[in-house]
Parts: structure tokens; sequence; C-alpha cells
């Protein structure tokens, strides 16, 4: 691959790119952990009702018959309560589950083997792109990438499925799937706006279409956005946008047709330090290729000239101007 | 890594804890429901119809109730204890990863063009990666129209590198022979080396390929020249065929490594005769952005916190310089040693008689301050 990346380096990486990636199964996470204790919570004060009740018969001389009914009730009332504390806890504990594959794959970036490190490396552009293309709103093209490529469980499509579905349901204006949905998400909400007055449920769902909007306009902030452009600027160059196109080189990803316009209004590489690159060979200029210059200006690499010597004369690339082969003077960058 | 794991860390006590009440919340629960069950079979058993319960089996009921109580909140207490390690989780992700990064984006710089754009190059991307499907569903979700002319030499390539990948090199070989002028031109041995393949998958087979592999040989007639050394070695093997290749000095033929190299020589020669990178430009994007990241985020924090905001946005250039490898060396770039600046067409380079460049800011500086 072009660009190398230490294991330090993903590691680096990781820390400003994959907080989505960990946060959005948590928070599911916690929406199920309160799910689980408000089930169990409730269950628990039916058992303790019937429970009660039972007491209350037995501390008077109780007929067998309601001792008896009663205690069916108090079973009955186990029953639905370990019925729903196990549906809880599995749910929990799938999202937990969920929340450790994702971290057991992002461990995955330092493996020693370089297949399995390139293999990360292209899920994890795959990951980003799924995201962006969900935020612009492309649902099945990020449907199939994430199939394709096997990461399925380590992108967040459900959670863009749902507000899609949600803004769907607005625009046929209809009120009842939005409704839901904040139903859902009532605690966060609560601690977000604390607006849950029933008449303030309007503003909400024109609050939810507009960040929901917002949301798709703000496809260009994606992390896969936002890496794309420092990644754009840590490559250009001036020479990728010289008037004659002279300089453009086949492989700079910043020299091809779409990418150098999106590359125009973003900040060029910083370069404290010279490189020269031979134009004919393609290979760097440094003291085992010295940088020879010809009369005309242009720098060539000593082994490009030699071997594009004949007859002991050189034939310039750029300008076709013929010179001796002793007439290239070397120079010194530093 | 640091992060990763102690994030996990606290998930594993959060999965344990589950786990445990998870146990423990069943078996109690059934435990309960059989006691209570076997309670109430008792006294049908031992009282009539209209009896009055017996006065110890009114006891025994009463501890019952205590009990069920008594286990039931603690089974509710239980679970909420398990909260505090649920929210250990969150705050660990929040310490450890950044929650968010827009400001390292340039507000405004890519509006409405560059949508449209951006959606071409992710198409031509998944037409490079063999992904057609998903190509063409951007196309349409997007509103592109598909260039078959873009969309062409990609399917082919994807086509052979496929028969590539599972050993079958006969569509390989074909593309080579149908141009075979221009490899040879730039310097490719593609052709040889897939006959020679063939030649080695042949070898495997054993002695019933003997005379199948013999009459292959004649393949490598026109490369006799370039590859006699291989050849030699090629045709030496043969004697062992009989014992088998992999108990000879020749079992490096055998290499499977060879086999994931035909691919990666095949896609370079392939996109050099076509005049395309070999590597998708966008992942190479993508990857330069993964380095820098990081990098501009923490110069951005620094910036900001010294309040020297300007430093960054009038300069049309990174603050910071990003180390990419030299494969990523792809245009040269002359800085001044004396400035430090980059050079441009109104600073250009100039060569002293020394034969030393700097830039002509620094030789005028250089005029003007000496004497």
């Amino acid at each position: 691959m072009a660009v190398q990346e230490s294991a330090a380096q993903l590691s680096m990486t990781l820390k400003v790119q994959e907080y989505p990636t960990l946060k959005v199964p948590y928070e599911t996470l916690n929406k199920r952990f309160r799910a689980a204790q408000k089930n169990i919570d409730r269950e628990t004060s039916h058992v303790t009702m019937v429970v009660a009740e039972l007491e209350k018969t037995l501390s008077s001389c109780p007929a067998v018959d309601s001792v008896v009914s009663l205690l069916d009730g108090v079973v009955e009332k186990l029953s639905v309560l370990k019925r729903k504390a196990v549906e809880s806890i599995q749910a929990e504990d799938e999202s937990a589950k969920l929340c450790k594959r994702r971290i057991e794959h992002l461990k995955e970036h330092s493996s020693d083997q370089p297949a399995a490190a390139s293999m990360w490396k292209r899920k994890r552009m795959d990951r980003m792109m799924v995201e962006h293309l969900l935020r612009c709103g492309y649902y099945n093209t990020a449907v199939k990438l994430a199939r394709q490529s096997g990461i399925e469980d380590l992108v967040n499509i459900e959670m863009f499925l749902t507000a899609k579905e949600v803004e769907e349901s607005l625009e046929r204006r209809e009120t009842a799937t939005c409704l839901a949905w904040c139903h859902d998400n009532k605690s966060r909400l609560r601690k977000m706006k604390d607006l849950l007055d029933p008449a303030r449920w309007r503003m909400l769902i024109q609050q939810f279409r507009y960040d929901n909007y917002r949301l798709h306009q703000l496809g260009n902030n994606s992390v896969f956005t936002l890496t794309l452009q420092a990644g754009l600027s840590a490559i250009k160059t001036p020479q990728c946008y010289k008037e004659d196109g002279s300089s453009k080189s086949p492989d700079c990803p910043v020299c091809s047709r779409s990418l150098n316009k999106l590359a125009q209004p973003l900040p060029m590489a910083h370069c404290a330090n010279s490189r020269l690159v031979c134009k004919i060979s393609g290979d760097v200029m440094n003291e085992n290729n010295p940088p020879m210059m010809l009369p005309n200006g242009y720098v060539y690499g000593y082994n490009s000239l030699l071997s594009i010597r004949q007859d002991d004369k050189v034939v310039c690339p750029r300008t076709k101007e013929v010179f001796h082969f002793s007439q290239a003077e070397k120079v010194y960058i530093m | 890594m640091d992060q990763c794991v102690t994030v996990e860390r606290e998930l594993e006590k959060v999965l344990h804890k589950f786990s445990g009440y998870g146990q423990l919340c069943e078996r109690g629960l059934e435990e309960l429901i059989d006691y209570t069950g076997g309670l109430k079979h008792e006294i049908l058993q031992s009282h009539g119809q209209d009896a009055e319960l017996s006065g110890t089996l009114s006891l025994v009921l009463t501890q019952c109730c205590k009990r069920i109580k008594d286990t039931v909140q603690k089974l509710a207490s239980d679970h909420k204890d398990i909260h505090s390690s649920v929210s250990r989780v969150g705050k660990a992700i929040d310490k450890n990863f950044d929650s968010d990064i827009s400001s390292v984006g340039i507000d405004g710089c890519w509006q409405a063009d560059s949508q449209r754009l951006l959606n071409e190059v992710m198409v031509e991307h998944f037409f490079r990666q063999g992904m057609l499907d998903v190509a063409e569903e951007l196309c349409q979700e997007s509103g592109l129209s598909v260039d078959p002319s873009q969309k062409e030499p990609f399917v082919e390539l994807n086509r052979i590198l496929e028969a590539l990948k599972v050993r079958v090199l006969r569509p390989a070989l074909e593309w080579a022979v149908s141009n075979r002028e221009m490899l040879i031109a730039q310097n490719s041995s593609l052709e040889f080396k897939l006959h020679r393949l063939y030649f080695i998958s042949l070898l495997m087979g054993g002695t019933t390929n003997q005379r199948e592999a013999l009459q292959y040989a004649k393949n490598f007639q026109p490369f006799a020249l370039n590859h006699q050394k291989d050849i030699q070695v090629l045709m030496g093997s043969l004697v062992y065929l009989r014992q088998g290749i992999e108990n000879s000095p020749y079992v490096h033929l055998l290499d499977a490594n060879q086999w994931a190299d035909i691919c990666d020589i095949f896609t370079r020669d392939a996109c050099a005769l076509l005049g395309l990178s070999v590597e998708s430009p966008l992942s190479v994007s993508f990857s330069a952005g993964c380095v820098a990241l990081p990098a501009l985020i923490n110069i951005k924090a620094v910036i900001e916190q010294r309040q020297c905001t300007g430093v960054w946005n009038q300069k049309d250039e990174l603050p910071i310089e990003v180390d990419l490898g030299k494969k990523c060396w792809y245009h040269s770039i002359f800085a001044c040693p004396i400035l430090r600046q980059q050079t441009t067409d109104n600073n250009p380079p100039m060569k002293l008689v020394c034969g030393h460049i700097i830039s002509r800011d620094a030789l005028n500086k250089m005029f003007n301050g000496s004497k």
C-alpha cells in the first residue's frame, strides 16, 4: 500500500475516528438496561402486591380455597417476572456482546500478519464509507456495501434506518412513528431538552425533522469526509494545479480528475524539507541518484540521464532540446 | 491500543455481571416457584375442600411470603447495582475516544457540486474494487449516469483477478497474449510468469502430467533468451516428478506465495498499461487522511489553547508536515533551506554558482543583507 501506517499510528487514528463505532451500541445497551430495570421493578411490585394480599388473608383465619387461589396468583406473577427478567437480561447481554465484538474488531488493527492488517484497513475505509453513505441518504448502497465487505455488525445501519422510517412517515404527514421514536428515546431526550409536556410534542416532531434533515445536509461532515479532506490536503502540492498540466503524475490521487476538483479549495501540504522526484523514472533524487540540471534549467536524476543517453547526448523530455551529457551539472539541495 | 483495552475491560465486567445475575435470577425464581407450588400441593392434600388452613401451614406460608418478598426485592436492587458498571463503559468510551472532531473540517468548503464529485469518485472506486453492484446502486441512488467506458477496463481486470485468485490462469494468459507488444515495451515479464505458473501447476499433478508438461514447455520458447535460467530450473525439476517435487531440491517451485504475487504483478502491469494508478485514488487519499487526522486535531487544539487561531486560517497550507512515507512522493517539492518555505512561481528556486539551490527571496535577502 502506498501510505505507510505503523501500529502506533493506527492506534492514534482509532482515537479520533471510532467514537461513533462504540458509543452507538453503548447507548443501545444503556437503553436496554433502563428498560430491563423498569420491567423488573414493575413485575417485582406485582409480585409484592399479590404476596401482600396473601399475607393479609393469612392473618385472619383463611379458608383453603382463597389461600390456594391466591397462591396460584403468586406463582403466576413469579413466572411472569421470571420470563420478563430473562428476556430483558438477554437483550442487555446481546447489546453488551455487540459492543465487545466491535472492540475486538478494533483491536485487530495491531495484527502482525500483513494480510490481516491490510484487510483491517480495507474494512476501516468501508466502515467509514457506509456511515457516510447513510448520512447522504443512500441507504441501499450502504447496506450492499456493508454486506459485501462483511462489516454489517460493525456499522450503525439500524440507527439510520430508524431515522429514515420516522422521516418518511413525517413526509406522509403521519406522526405515529415519530411519537413512538420520541417515547422510545424519552429519557435521553428528557435530559437533552427538558420538555416532555404533551402539548410540546409538535415542536419535538419539528425538532426531529430539523435535526434529521441537518443530519443529511451534514453529510459532508461524516468522519469519512473529514478524513478525506485531511488526506487530500496532505498530498496536495502546487504541481497538481499547474495550468499547463505538465506536472501531473498518474499515481498522484490529487492529480486525478474528480479529486483534483474536490481538493481545490483545500489547504496544501506543508513541506519543510525538499524532495526531488525525477520526471523520467519517478525515482527519488538523492545521493544515490544525484539531481543534475540541464542548461535549460530542468533537473533530472543522474541514473535517468544515463538511461536516456545516446551517443553522449541527452534529449530533455520536457522541451525536446538536445544537450551533451557533459553539460548536465550536479546541483545540491539541502 | 490502550483505549480499546480499557473499554474492553469494563465491558468484560458488565458481561460477567449480566451472566451471573441472569443465572441467579432464573434459578432463584425457579426455586421459589417450585417451592410455592409445592406448598399449594401440600395444602390441598392435607385439607378438605371447605376446611380452614391449619396453623402450621399458615405459619409456613407466612414465612414463604417473606422469603418471596425478600428475594424479588433483592433481584430488583441487584440489577440496579449493575448500573454503575454499565455507565463505567460509557465513561471509558468518552475518556478514550474523541467525540467531536468537526473542528478540523473546513466549514463550507465542499458545497453544491462537491457531493456529485465525491459520488463520482466513490463509484469509480467501487468499480475498481470489483464491487459492481454497489457501484451501480450508488449511481442509481445518487442520480449519476454510468459511463460504460469508465467501468469497462475494471470489469475485465476484476474478472481476470478473480480467476487468478483461484489459480485459474487462462483469462490472464489470454489478456497477456493480446497485449504482448505493449507489455514487452514496458519490460513486463507477465506472460512468461503465467506460463511458468501453469507449468508448475502441472508438476503438482505428478507423473500423470508428465507428457502434458513437456508439451506445455514449448510455450517457453519465445522467452528462451530473457529467462534462460528460470527455464532451465523448470525443465530440471521434471527429473523429480516421480518422487515428487516436494521431496526434491526444487521444492521452492511449490511456494504458495507465488500465486499471491502473480495477482499483484498482473494488477501492476495491467494498470501501468492502461495508464491507471495501481491503488484506488480514493483509498490512498483516505489512508493519507488517517495519518494526517490525529496530528491535525492535536495541532488545532494547541492553536486554540494558545489562542493564535489566525495561524491556520490565513495560510492555505496545512500548519504541520504529515509524513506519508516515500511511496507518496508523487511530485517534486523544493523548500528553500534558508527560508524554509516552498518555492512558488513568484518565488522560484535559483541555482548559485556553487551548485546549491535556494529560493529567489533568500537570494535577494543575501544580496541586500551582506556587503
